[in-house]
Formats: structure tokens, sequence, C-alpha cells
């Protein structure tokens, strides 16, 4: 391929995977997310964030060219800014404030999905594992950042508009950043990527970054979902400090915390809603979020509980 | 074994009646001789007996359960009880109606047999031609949005169709598909040479089931190897009077269905005596309870704690001792019986007609 043909390919990948098409996105932009639903994107997403400054270090690392250290090193004071307070680190941190969630509690991770923090630590290993080509050839989704950025500060103002616009600085500040870093990456990834192997592998990782960001919001759309109890079970008392679920040719025995948890599941609520219910109930226990979620998933795996439509 | 043994599961035989003959019946093969002794009320009191002892499930099955009139009647017995009532039937003779009645008397699941995905076969089988019906039936379950699982019993006539046994269970939409290798006894026993397929087949439907697991999460399909070809015995019924207590018409109360065919062992009968009684103090509860009673190579093996010493049925039928070692155990002093079995299985001689489950007395043959 030359230059220009694998341009045309890397901006064909995003055109067929990136995450502006994920339903949730599209939802987003649309005027469609519940303040809820907001709140726990921005919560989530904010690990990802965390983990940008995590793989430009590698990235850096993997670098014996001044030039491109020198260069590259400005995505680090971007995210972690040159001083406490500053950075967009800081900046997703004001719109976590914005769309009233309390910074300390996003800032401390403990309400990030299981799904959402495998898809970040995946990013991460992708660079980890890879040269220093296919690493930056991951980061080309900044290729399609710009759009989606301006996409939705216009979305967020138009449809969201108790989100003070204040809290919509990180979205601005890529507007910028993302096309110039796109660009350099860019270059680096068409002078080098001249062998049909190098090509691919370009491809290919760019192919797994888009992929990561759209397992990061499944993960998210699945933790809206309103579980209940299925209505093909019934509850019963087993003994002072267990209850069984009764399904067909199956029973489930629950212990005292497992029913709290399903007490909870109404139909009504979100699968996140429970988790931060639970949370709020029981303040000294670690990993309350985490445990809900897994404990809700092995419950739907065995058919004890099903999703409200 | 963990735990205090809990009757989790009670199998109510409400009659051996059926319209069907199907040649693999698991009834007693005098099941002629088995009247039905408990009313409605009797099951209603039994029910609520169970589920003292730890009962959670009921499987109302037979013979033919419809063969009741007053199904219904049992069947909000064992609802009101707080057991979750479980019907196993052939489909025939139910009517759509007769169906929503018994969801509203608090009928939960349904398990239907079906024979074969092919008509003509499954009358073979089933000694008349029902699976139209069956098929209505299916459809009529899932209307009333109860929960479908289908059971096929697998035999040499009917293993090469695996694939579109579970197209067909896809298409009527159930819930679980049970895969369940025929079992050598009662009257299956009578057409072992008619019934066993030979290992070929089972590797191909294995592959078979693999693949329609892969195709996607529905139906969950139940299929294992079948004992005798796995040189390890099943860990049958969880263990002997350990999970699972039956009921059979005539009131007699059972570790399992074919227990009763068991020489020397003695069992108590509802509602003579307490259900409490029946389970834990009768003679023949105990007889292979735990593993007191395991001879060697089983009261040594570690293995035992798994497999619980395997089917004392079978160890019975095929060797005439129900204290036997499992044959279909490779470590068996008499596994020789089962590679016998193996062989004949695997000879290329024509099989030999079926003989079905007689209407009144024993068998008659069928072409």
């Amino acid at each position: 391929m030359t230059p220009a043909e694998l341009e045309a390919r890397l901006r064909g990948v995003g055109a067929e995977r990136y995450h502006d098409k994920h339903p949730f996105n599209q939802r987003m932009h649309a005027g469609a997310l519940t303040p809820e639903e907001i709140r726990l994107w921005v919560r989530n997403r904010y690990y990802y964030q965390t983990r940008i400054p995590v793989k430009d270090g590698l990235i850096l690392a993997k670098s014996d060219d001044a030039s491109f250290r020198r260069e590259w090193v400005g995505r680090l004071h971007d995210h972690d800014g040159r001083a406490p307070g500053e950075g967009g680190l800081e900046l997703w941190l004001a719109l976590a404030g914005a769309v009233g969630l309390d910074r300390r509690r996003v800032e401390d991770l403990s309400g990030v999905l299981p799904g959402v923090r495998d898809a970040c630590d995946d990013y991460v290993r992708l660079v980890e594992s890879n040269d220093l080509l296919a690493s930056v050839a991951a980061s080309l989704t900044e290729m399609f950042a710009g759009d989606i950025m301006r996409t939705r500060i216009e979305a967020f103002e138009r449809h969201y508009p108790w989100v003070d616009t204040a809290g919509l600085r990180y979205f601005r500040s890529r507007t910028v950043q993302a096309p110039r870093d796109a660009r350099f990456g860019l270059d680096f990834v068409l002078a080098r990527a001249t062998s049909p192997e190098d090509q691919a592998r370009c491809i290919a990782a760019l192919e797994r970054k888009c992929e990561i960001l759209w397992r990061l919001l499944d993960a998210i759309e699945a933790a809206g979902r309103r579980p209940r109890l299925s209505r093909h079970a019934a509850l019963r008392a087993d003994g002072p400090d267990a209850a069984l679920v009764v399904l067909p040719e199956r029973a489930v025995r629950i212990n005292a915390s497992g029913a709290e948890i399903l007490a909870l599941c109404d139909g009504a609520a979100s699968a996140a809603a429970i988790a931060e219910r639970l949370r709020d109930r029981h303040p000294a226990v670690p990993n309350v979020e985490p445990d809900v979620h897994a404990f809700l998933a092995s419950m739907e795996r065995l058919g004890v509980l099903e999703s409200a439509p | 074994m963990s735990g205090a043994p809990r009757p989790w599961n009670l199998v109510a035989e409400l009659t051996y009646r059926c319209p069907l003959r199907c040649a693999y019946c698991s009834n007693p093969v005098d099941f002629a001789a088995v009247g039905d002794a408990l009313d409605a009320a009797t099951w209603a009191r039994a029910f609520r007996e169970a589920a003292a002892l730890g009962a959670v499930h009921v499987g109302l099955t037979g013979g033919e359960p419809a063969a009741r009139r007053d199904l219904e009647t049992i069947v909000a017995g064992a609802a009101e009880a707080g057991l979750y009532p479980h019907l196993v039937t052939s489909g025939i003779p139910l009517a759509q109606e007769r169906l929503a009645a018994l969801r509203s008397a608090g009928l939960r699941s349904v398990q239907l047999s079906l024979q074969d995905v092919l008509p003509e076969p499954a009358a073979e089988v089933a000694g008349g031609d029902f699976q139209a019906r069956k098929l209505a039936f299916a459809a009529a379950v899932r209307a009333l949005d109860l929960p479908l699982t289908l059971n096929v019993v697998l035999h040499r006539r009917n293993l090469s169709r695996v694939a579109e046994i579970v197209a067909l269970a896809r298409a009527l939409d159930a819930d679980k598909l049970e895969l369940a290798n025929v079992q050598l006894h009662g009257f299956a026993l009578a057409n072992r040479a008619a019934l066993l397929p030979t290992r070929a087949a089972l590797d191909a439907a294995a592959r078979a089931v693999a693949e329609a697991r892969a195709a996607g999460p529905r139906p969950e399909i139940l299929f294992v190897l079948p004992d005798w070809w796995s040189d390890r015995p099943k860990p049958c019924m969880g263990g002997w009077a350990q999970k699972t207590i039956v009921i059979a018409p005539d009131g007699l109360v059972l570790p399992c269905h074919a227990a009763r065919g068991l020489p020397g062992l003695a069992f108590h009968r509802f509602p003579e005596r307490d259900l409490r009684t029946c389970w834990e103090d009768a003679p023949g509860m105990g007889a292979f309870r735990g593993e007191d009673w395991m001879r060697a190579p089983c009261r040594d093996c570690p293995e035992r704690a798994r497999d619980f010493g395997g089917c004392r049925c079978q160890a019975f039928a095929l060797t005439g001792d129900p204290a036997e070692a499992d044959p279909a155990c490779s470590l068996a002093p008499r596994h020789d019986v089962v590679l016998a079995a193996r062989a004949e299985a695997s000879s290329l001689a024509p099989p030999p007609p079926l003989a079905l489950r007689g209407a009144s007395a024993g068998v008659s043959a069928s072409g």
C-alpha cells in the first residue's frame, strides 16, 4: 500500500468501528440519556482517562528518538497538567462535578464497572505488548475524536442544560488537542509502516483499540439494565439466614447479603443504581459496587434475574 | 456427601397408566399390577410432609399424570404446600384448555417427552402416532409462558438425528433440551440389542451437541456420554436416598423410580406411615445410603465421593446383585458384562425389532 492508501484504510476502520456509532453514544448525542446514565458514563469513563497518561508513558519508554519523545511528552502534560489542579484529568473531574457527582467518589474509582476496568486495562496491555509503531497506531482513534467532541458539546448544550457548560471544558480542549496529536501520530505511522506486515499490524492495532472503546460502552450500557426476579422464580426462606430461589429443575441458595441485593431488583432501579444504593448502605465495606455487579451477572446467568423491558 | 440427606426433589408418580407404550419405559415391568392408591387429598398431605422434610421441587409424573382426572386438584395441593410443581408429561391426552387450568392451579414448568423428530420412527417407539399432538402441546406450553423442557431418549434408532432434534427444540422455543441416553434397565433391558448405539454414533451425536451449543445459548442442552461407554459410573440420583424421594402410585416411598424392582429391600408405604418415617427409617432407604454398604473396589476408591458407587438398579439388572459394584465402572469385577454389551452394540448384525411396553401384562412384540 502507498501511504495514501494506508491512510484511507485507517480512516476506514474509524468509519466502520469508531464508538460514535455505539448505541450508547448515539443516545447521548440524541439527548436520550437520563441524568443517571450521564453520571454513570462520566464516572466510568474517568477510569479510561486515568489510563491515557499511563499508556503514553509506556509509549515514551519505547522510543529511542529524542524528537519523538519531546513531542509525545506533551500528551502527558495535556492530561496531567504541569501543576496540581491543571490538565485533562482535572477537567474531567470538573465535568464530574458539573453532572452532580462527588469528585472524591470518582477519583477513588470505587464505582468502576468490572467490564469497563477490563476494557481499559486491555488498552494498557495492548500498548505494553506491542512495539512503538503498533502502539502509536492504536492511538489513532484521535483522528476521529475531534468530530465526536464537537457533536458532544453541541448535544450537551442542547439536550442536557442541567449540566453547567463550564463542565464541558474537557471536550473543548480535546477539539484542539486531538487533531494535532492525530496528525503527528498519523505521519509517524505512514512514514514507518511501509512493509505489508507492518501496515497490517497498524490496521489491526487500530481495530483492537476501536473494539476496546466499544466494549467500554457495552459495559456502561449493560449497567443501565433494570433487573428483576425472573417471572419463573419463586423466592422462599431456607433456614434462619438463607433463601432459595426456585426455578424449573434448579434451586439457587442465596445468603443474607445476596437476599439484600435481590430485594432491590424491582425492575425499576438500574444495576448501577442498585450497586450505588448498597455502597451507600455499607460505607465501611470495600468493593461493594463491583461485587454487586458480579453478583447480578451471576444471577442472570443462572436465570434468577431477568431484565425488565 | 456434604450435609445430611435432604429430599430436595419429590418425584410424585401419580399413576402408571399411559396412552404411550415406549419400548424403553422406566416404569416397573409389572406396572399394571400397581394401582393408583392415593387420592388428591392424600397427595396434598404428602406434599406438605415433603416440604417439611426440605423438598423444594415436585415432579408430577407417571405413567402419564394427565391420565388422572384430579390432576388440577393435585397441582393446587403441591402449590399450596410451597413446592414448585413441574409436570412431566407425554402431552397426551392433555388439551390446551386443561393446561391453562393447570397453570391457574399453580403449575410452574413442564417437561414434554418427544420420541423422535420424525413421526414414523417416533410412532414405532411409542406404539402410535402422537407427534402432531405433541408439537401442538409444546406450542401451547410456550403460549402460556410456562418454561418448557423437552426430553428425548436417545438410542440406536434416533441418535443420528441429534442436530434435527436440536433444531426442532429451537423452533419450539424450548428452554431446555434433555438428551437422555437410554438406560439399561426396565423395559429397555429387554430391548438392549435394539436400542444400544455404537460408540461412533455416540461420538457423532456429541459433536452435533457441541456445534448446537456453540450456535447459541437456547435451549440449554443436557447431554452426557452414557455411563456404559464412559468407564465410570454415573452419580445416580446424587446418591441413594440423599436428594430425591419418590412416591409411587401405590404409595410406596422409594429412593428412585426403579428401586421397587430390587430384591430384599423393605420400603414403607405412605400414608400408612408418615413421610418422614418412610424417608428416614425404611430399611430399604438405609440399605445403600452413604458408604457403609460399599464393597471393594468402591469402598477405598477416591471417586466414591463423586459417583456414590453408581447405580444400584443397573448393578442388579446386569449382575443380579444390587450391592455389586456398578458394572459401568472399568474397575468393577463384573465390567465384562458392559464390555459384552459394547461389543453387541458395535456388531454389524441388523438390530432385532422393538418390544413395546404391554398394555396390560409384560411386553408385546412390534416391528
